[in-house]
């Protein structure tokens, strides 16, 4: 058995997977890098698939918190891990968007799946799931409901600044003026996924394009960028787990490397 | 007898103590300080007497600048201006900034108020630095610039010593040339961070105490075997800072096997003509840079210097350090980026500031980059 | 009749066929040249090429809400952010040639001048390389000395005649020196109308709305060699002269309570609110820098003359130049504020603000105020606190006013 760990800024994930590349079962915890978030994943995963830590052959963890987890095998970016993920999920795909809490990134790959090129966003939180978070704040709501608001706009308002003390402010004022917080959601949507096109357009983008990481599973989101893009962008199945299945992935191409006999 | 990880050391601790070294040098030569930035005629001021040392900037936190300029600044002016303010130049008898960017020709002005006790030098880079006007407008800056470090020296200089002193200089540029050659092939002895360190380190010493030592280290290092590393790349940018990023390299096993930074090759790579006197040797190596993204090319051709840089070397890929809002090096990136993309030379940009203090993301992006090149 | 247009019908039919002219020339296959605002034009004037100012047509697609899709292009080819947006524009529109703003022919040659700033050269590059097509570069090195340097004249001059032999290969026609006298003469004319309408501003009440001056400047950047140019701004001068003579000022509704002048260029996608914010409180910007930048004059023939003159705008120019100018502006403007623009896009300008700024503050006890804004990218710009910059300053000039009519302050 193989594990992929993916522990984040704000979520924990795990994927575990058989020698035949088939997926035993995968588990998210929303607590991130710093907590217990992983152990739980684990615990969860094992029992659910009615295995130990012992029957795993090699585990491979990924994500912003990889390099603080040190019961792996060996660690491995969330670049290489999300395009092996969606390679395996989504053979298809040539671009992959992932709009994280910390940093977004896109990246190319080839027909095989192997990386081709990715850009991350610069320091500045426009575009990461941070903005998003500033912009929940200012409308009382949780990052969940952000979208739930969203869904309902009759219109967006179209937040313009790209600096999110200068968003807050400018949101601020168009909620003091009566916008409709539903169509502010949408706007702050609409504002990182202008940020995350512009991702796009850098790193030279090619269709298909898929969503992995949490923000896929906001369906407003996922239409809005397809609207920036100009072109489809379908959520990957279990787009959560995208990053920890691609790692699971590794770990088993890791291990059979090291055992060419015992795994011939 | 000095092995080759003692003068490593050495030059590295030398770099990394900027203060004390340029102490050092001053005590040891027996000369007063004067700082310069990017490109400046260091010959003139050798030759007057003085020891030219670097001022690239820092590390530190920004305070005072903050009167001065707004925080869009570029960190290494944002940097000199805290410095200068803060007396920390105050060893400094003058600094010789050249004009080459619009920031550049703000802090000259904002120098002359923020730093009133070290005077400043500008120096007016002409563009058209390949037209007969504009060698001949550059040969009358130097001279400019020659007699107002004579006046700040109290005594003039001889065709003779200025002749001495461009010789010390071309004799450096050798040794530096010669260095970054056999570097290339012992990527794990010269890391990328001790080969950034080392080649700083000359910013800090006489020229001729440097080029002893990079004479030394390279016959030693030629006689090494050669080595390998995950990763051979190329860097391009300004300076191949903060440390952060060298250590992060480093960690993933990327080294920087040739360079295409204004603080390392850009300063040597371009040997003198062999005909004419000193001065005009000297307006003659600015007119023969090339794809640099401070003076006007409108061939670009650092693209190109990027892919020969690359086959030359046998690079894997190369690594963009960006220095944050530095304008002329943001204009470039865009059609390198084409050519390289073009070339199938994997690209990574890594936008940089020298008060950087956070390198996760950074140390990512690396790794990645290492990963797809397995 | 043409007689019978007022100055601002002139300007709105002179800018429409300043822009279909280029495009008709373009069509019948003359040459279009590509410059910057502030280039020694009479060159290209004299050798009859056709001229678009992309500054002024980035102006324009951010003034009518344009901007976004160019942007979005040039990010997308890997230009940061953090350059100028009219470059980022322009370049934007070098790939998607289309705005529903306004349109101009894509170039056959590129001429660039070093006066305004370093930025235009590195954009000017750029577009040579990626068009494939010969560009005309002035170098004007920056005076870090009060006076212009001997040495940078001869360098310049130099360069002007490297420039005519550059363009007469380009062209393959010979360079006109008579004609060549006459464009220098209405450049100087056109020139000396600009400023002296613009110096109306100085009356009590300004029957000069600065907003108005941001758009009439289209035509000293685009036309300035041409005789409908001079002749435009003499109008604007007369009109406005006779609004003197009647006592009208800048508005309709409205009197000024407060001259300001505006440091730097407009916020073009915020034109509106930032025009409406200083109206609604009295506000009117009776002058900038821009009237100086234009005031090119030089005697006809003299090629030393023309180079300092180009040499010598504001932007180019040291710190004791530029607050020795704008202190005057104060005296001569009998101005009661100043609104800087931080301007995202031009760090030339922005780098020399602060000590600017406090060294006009010492000199004339002016208050002042500084808001974050940019030229073209709508995007970096706060509605909220510019209008609490401008406030601030109102509460400020209010007191300076009680302080001066109690006599405090002279």
């Amino acid at each position: 058995m193989y594990l992929g760990i993916d522990i984040g800024s704000s979520s924990s994930k795990a994927a575990l997977l058989d020698d035949g590349k088939k997926i035993l079962g995968t588990k998210i915890v929303n607590l991130g890098t710093g907590t217990k978030g992983v152990y739980e994943a684990l615990e969860n995963l094992y029992a659910e698939a009615g295995i130990t830590r012992a029957d795993v052959r090699y585990t491979v963890v990924t994500g912003y918190g990889r390099l603080l987890y040190k019961d792996a095998d060996r660690q491995i970016t969330e670049i290489t891990c999300h395009a092996r993920g969606m390679h395996f999920l989504m053979p298809q795909v040539r671009t992959v968007v992932d709009i994280g809490g910390q940093d977004s990134k896109v990246i190319r790959l080839d027909e095989d799946g192997t990386v081709r090129n990715f850009v991350m966003n610069e320091k500045c939180a426009a575009g990461t799931g941070r903005f998003l978070e500033v912009m929940a704040r200012v409308l009382g709501c949780s990052i969940g409901e952000l979208a739930v608001l969203a869904a309902q706009a009759t219109e967006d308002v179209a937040i313009s600044s790209v600096c999110t003390v200068f968003a807050e402010s400018e949101v601020i004022s168009q909620l003091s003026q009566g916008a409709h917080p539903n169509d502010v959601a949408c706007g702050a949507l609409r504002a990182v996924a202008k940020r995350v096109a512009g991702l796009c357009g850098r790193v030279g983008m090619e269709p298909e394009v898929a969503m992995s990481g949490g923000v896929a599973l906001n369906a407003t989101m996922v239409r809005i960028l397809g609207e920036e893009l100009g072109c489809d962008v379908t959520p990957a199945p279990d787009c959560q787990a995208v990053g920890a299945i691609g790692a699971a992935l590794l770990a088993r191409e890791f291990y059979r490397k090291a055992n060419p006999v015992e795994t011939a | 007898m000095s092995s080759v990880q003692s003068i490593i050391d050495a030059l590295c601790e030398k770099a990394l103590h900027p203060d004390r070294t340029v102490a050092e040098s001053c005590k040891q030569a027996g000369k007063e300080a004067v700082g310069f930035y990017l490109y400046a005629p260091e010959e003139l001021a050798y030759a007057a007497g003085f020891l030219p040392v670097g001022i690239w900037g820092g590390s530190t936190e920004i305070k005072l600048a903050d009167r001065y300029l707004q925080g869009f600044c570029c960190s290494i002016m944002r940097a000199d201006i805290e410095y200068g303010m803060r007396g920390t130049y105050n060893r400094l008898r003058a600094v010789m900034l050249p004009t080459v960017c619009d920031t550049l020709k703000c802090i000259c002005e904002n120098w002359k108020v923020a730093v009133p006790q070290v005077p400043i030098i500008p120096v007016v880079y002409p563009q058209n630095r390949t037209l007969p006007a504009g060698e001949e407008y550059l040969r009358e800056e130097f001279s400019r610039v020659r007699r107002e470090l004579e006046d700040l020296a109290g005594q003039s200089v001889s065709d003779a010593e200025l002749e001495a002193a461009f010789a010390v200089y071309e004799a450096w540029r050798e040794a530096m040339r010669a260095f970054t050659k056999v570097a290339s092939t012992h990527p794990q002895t010269v890391h990328a961070k001790a080969r950034h360190l080392i080649i700083k380190a000359g910013s800090f010493m006489d020229k001729a105490e440097h080029t002893r030592e990079m004479i030394q280290l390279t016959r030693l290092l030629a006689e090494l075997p050669e080595e390998t590393c995950a990763v051979r790349a190329v860097a391009t940018g300004l300076v191949g800072e903060p440390l952060g990023v060298l250590d992060s390299l480093r960690e993933n096993d990327v080294a920087i096997v040739a360079d295409d930074l204004a603080q390392e090759s850009r300063q040597f790579r371009v040997p003198a003509r062999a005909e004419g006197d000193a001065l005009s040797k000297m307006v003659w190596r600015i007119a023969d840079q090339k794809g640099c993204p401070f003076l006007y090319e409108p061939e670009k051709t650092r693209g190109q210097k990027l892919i020969d840089l690359v086959k030359e070397n046998k690079a894997d890929a190369v690594i963009t350090l960006q220095m944050k809002f530095c304008d002329p090096d943001e204009f470039d990136y865009p059609i390198y980026k084409a050519e390289l993309e073009a070339a199938g030379i994997p690209l990574l940009y890594l936008e940089v500031e020298q008060q950087m203090d956070s390198f996760g993301q950074i140390g990512t992006r690396i790794q990645s980059l290492a990963e797809m090149l397995l | 009749m043409e007689s019978a247009l007022t100055s601002k019908q002139l300007l709105a039919k002179l800018q429409e066929e300043h822009y279909a002219g280029a495009m008709q020339a373009k069509k019948e296959g003359k040459l279009v040249a590509w410059a910057t605002s502030i280039c020694p034009q009479e060159l290209l004037e004299t050798l009859d090429i056709d001229v678009v100012y992309p500054e002024n047509h980035a102006a324009a697609i951010g003034a009518r809400k344009d901007a976004p899709q160019f942007i979005a292009n040039a990010e997308g080819k890997g230009y940061s952010a953090d350059i100028c947006s009219y470059a980022r524009v322009n370049i934007g529109y070098t790939d998607i040639q289309f705005s529903e703003a306004e349109n101009i022919p894509m170039p056959d040659l590129i001429f660039c001048c070093s006066n305004i700033c370093n930025t235009a050269l590195k954009w000017y590059e750029n577009l040579a390389k990626l068009l494939h097509i010969p560009l005309v570069m002035f170098d004007m090195p920056f005076n870090h000395t009060f006076d212009i340097p001997e040495h940078s004249i001869r360098y310049m001059r130099g360069q002007i005649e490297h420039a005519i032999a550059q363009l007469v290969e380009i062209t393959g026609k010979k360079f006109d020196y008579d004609k060549f006298g006459e464009v220098m003469k209405v450049s100087s004319d056109a020139a000396l109308w600009w400023r002296r309408a613009t110096d109306l501003g100085r009356n009590h009440p300004s029957p000069l709305n600065g907003f108005d001056m941001f758009n009439y400047m289209a035509m000293i950047v685009c036309a300035r060699g041409k005789e409908s140019t001079r002749d435009l701004f003499k109008l604007w001068h007369d009109e406005m002269a006779e609004k003197v003579r009647l006592g009208i000022g800048p508005w309709k509704e409205g009197e000024e309570k407060y001259r300001i002048m505006w440091d730097g260029i407009a916020c073009w996608p915020h034109l509106s609110v930032t025009y409406k914010t200083l109206k609604k409180y009295g506000i009117n910007m009776v002058t900038s820098t821009y009237p100086e930048s234009w005031t090119i004059v030089y005697e006809k023939n003299d090629l030393d003359g023309m180079a300092r003159a180009y040499s010598a705008n504001y932007a180019n120019r040291n710190l004791d130049y530029g607050t020795g100018n704008v202190i005057k502006l104060v005296r001569d403007f009998d101005l009661d504020g100043i609104v800087y623009h931080s301007n995202r896009s031009c760090k030339l300008m922005d780098f020399r603000q602060y000590e600017v700024q406090r060294r006009i503050e010492d000199a004339t006890g002016v208050p002042s105020v500084v808001f974050d804004g940019d030229q073209t990218d709508p995007r970096v710009f706060s509605q909220a606190q510019y209008e609490t910059r401008i406030q601030a300053l109102v509460e400020m000039m209010e007191k300076n006013k009680i302080k001066k009519q109690r006599g405090d302050l002279k």
